[in-house]
């Protein structure tokens, strides 16, 4: 796997502004988006690989070398072979290991912070050009197509590799009646939750610490959910980040993480599903919201909480890293948190408690559903 | 006096009778209670600041000068934190009567309204700019967030 470089421990989230329509001509047509990615793939170097997300399959043509191993990690769980067609195509290529020459990217303020996100719609296309990390995220809605263009890979930093085309991803699913959210994911088959919370939460640790139990992983920052036919839990991820002072907590993901030699100035990130491949669930239907909490108490226990108290924890976070549709977005998690119950999960001393407390949560849903 | 919500500034949804906002340019969220929840909801209806103090007044037991002290300090709070704006217009929305509370009119007690920071750190430091009118790849200025 090509060695990235990273950026610190600051993972940026960003906040949406007020949503508004650009009226433009000028931002990146398609036509120039295929002309761009054509003479990329002029190279010769065409790689394409089919993922399969809450059902839907997904093709990904990297027409330079350098993007593949950024991207393809993250969702080493839902890569599979197949012939279908693809109900989405996502273009990525580079400037770097190609020679190519980028995208049409925009001229920016360079006193703007480096996680400043530059949005723009026009249906059905809507778009955001990252500078700090020189990204381009464009979807066509209409033609199902995208393009994710990076000039560097080696700039990319570490949360881009863990949780990568997340916009496209954010974009294309919701036009299929899904909502992205900020939330760890681990259950069984028959059932799971959603680990919900801030960062410092113990949400990471919590879905992390399952790895190591019956329970199977879906991830620990972002997953998908839908409301129809039942609330359901979809993996977008197989990454799992890591603060190097709680590493110790979570010890059976050492041998799993891809930037052991830069915790010092970055999250541990691991790639799951190579050392855990056993350990990994596309989905399950959701049976409660669960909300972290640390309390420095000896035992680890579940306490009923308020659905308004689950909506406060998952919301926030969720709408501030997603662009646009803010208003939308929360109407869907509040749709959500009417449909299951939700708890409390207060972290012991001993987080090692956590996979048998969760199970006996399901357990006792499942014992209790009508 | 009228009110009505800062959209689109400022989402929100109501679970239970509690109200949870999010102002998308400050990065701050916030809760209110089932009493805040309730003001909020009859602000949303365009009532002004005596019927819902009126209405409040149907369901709780509480002198109508204490009711209104809350009512009005908290709406101070909403338009102080940009969740809320004066409405000077002449609103025709009219409150209607309450149901009656089986048991009596309920305890009051003042709207607990909790604000969260905890996103506008991570907020200024990776602002999101929509494209203006002249279009990508111009910033619009007005819309960066502070």
């Amino acid at each position: 796997m090509t060695s990235i470089s990273g950026g610190g421990l600051m993972q940026p989230i960003v906040a949406p502004q007020t949503e508004a329509s650009s009226r433009t001509s000028s931002y990146p047509s398609v036509p120039e988006l295929r002309a761009a990615f054509a003479r990329a793939n002029d190279l010769g170097t065409l790689d394409v690989r089919r993922l399969r997300i809450g059902g839907h399959i997904l093709e990904l043509r990297f027409a330079t070398p350098g993007l593949a191993p950024c991207v393809l990690p993250a969702f080493g769980h839902l890569t599979f072979d197949s012939t279908a067609e693809p109900e989405l195509v996502v273009h990525i290529w580079d400037s770097a290991s190609g020679d190519v020459a980028p995208a049409p990217m925009p001229r920016t303020d360079p006193q703007s912070p480096a996680g400043a996100f530059y949005f723009f719609e026009e249906a059905p296309m809507r778009g955001v050009y990252q500078p700090g990390m020189e990204a381009l995220s464009v979807v066509d809605l209409a033609a199902d197509d995208a393009w994710y263009f990076v000039k560097d890979p080696a700039a990319l930093p570490y949360w881009e590799l863990a949780a990568p085309i997340r916009q496209i991803l954010h974009w294309w699913m919701a036009s299929r009646g899904h909502q992205q959210v900020h939330s760890g994911a681990v259950g069984l088959a028959d059932g799971g939750v959603l680990l919900v919370g801030n960062p410092g939460s113990g949400k990471s640790t919590s879905a992390l610490i399952c790895l190591d139990s019956e329970l199977r992983y879906a991830g620990d920052d972002y997953a998908m959910v839908s409301l129809e036919p039942y609330p359901t839990v979809h993996s977008l991820y197989c990454s799992g980040k890591v603060h190097p002072h709680n590493l110790s907590r979570v010890a059976h993901i050492a041998p799993a993480l891809w930037n052991a030699e830069r915790l010092e100035t970055e999250k541990g990130v691991a790639f799951l599903s190579e050392h855990f491949p056993e350990g990994m669930i596309e989905g399950f239907p959701l049976r409660a919201i669960v909300l972290p909490r640390i309390t420095g108490s000896l035992e680890t226990r579940v306490v009923p909480a308020s659905r308004a108290a689950a909506l406060t924890a998952l919301a926030p976070s969720t709408v501030f890293q997603l662009h646009n549709s803010s208003a939308e977005a929360l109407r869907y998690m509040g749709k959500l948190v009417r449909e299951v119950p939700a708890f409390v999960l207060e972290l012991g001393a001993d987080v090692s408690e956590v996979p048998e407390v969760l199970l006996e949560l399901l357990h006792e849903l499942k014992t209790a559903a009508p | 006096m009228r009110y009505h919500v800062n959209h689109p500034q400022v989402i929100n949804e109501t679970i239970e009778g509690e109200a949870i906002m999010i102002n998308l340019v400050t990065g701050n969220y916030y809760s209110l209670d089932s009493i805040g929840g309730e003001v909020w909801e009859l602000l949303e209806q365009s009532l002004s600041v005596d019927d819902i103090v009126s209405t409040l007044g149907q369901r709780y037991d509480a002198p109508e000068g204490i009711i209104r002290k809350a009512v009005v300090d908290l709406l101070d709070q909403l338009v102080g934190e940009q969740l809320v704006v004066r409405d000077d217009s002449r609103g025709t929305a009219q409150s209607a009567p309450v149901a009656e509370v089986p048991g009596g009119r309920l305890p009051f007690h003042n709207p607990r309204f909790e604000k969260f920071t905890d996103m506008q750190d991570l907020i200024l430091l990776d602002p999101v700019h929509d494209v203006d009118q002249r279009g990508w790849p111009y910033a619009a200025d007005s819309r960066a967030a502070n």
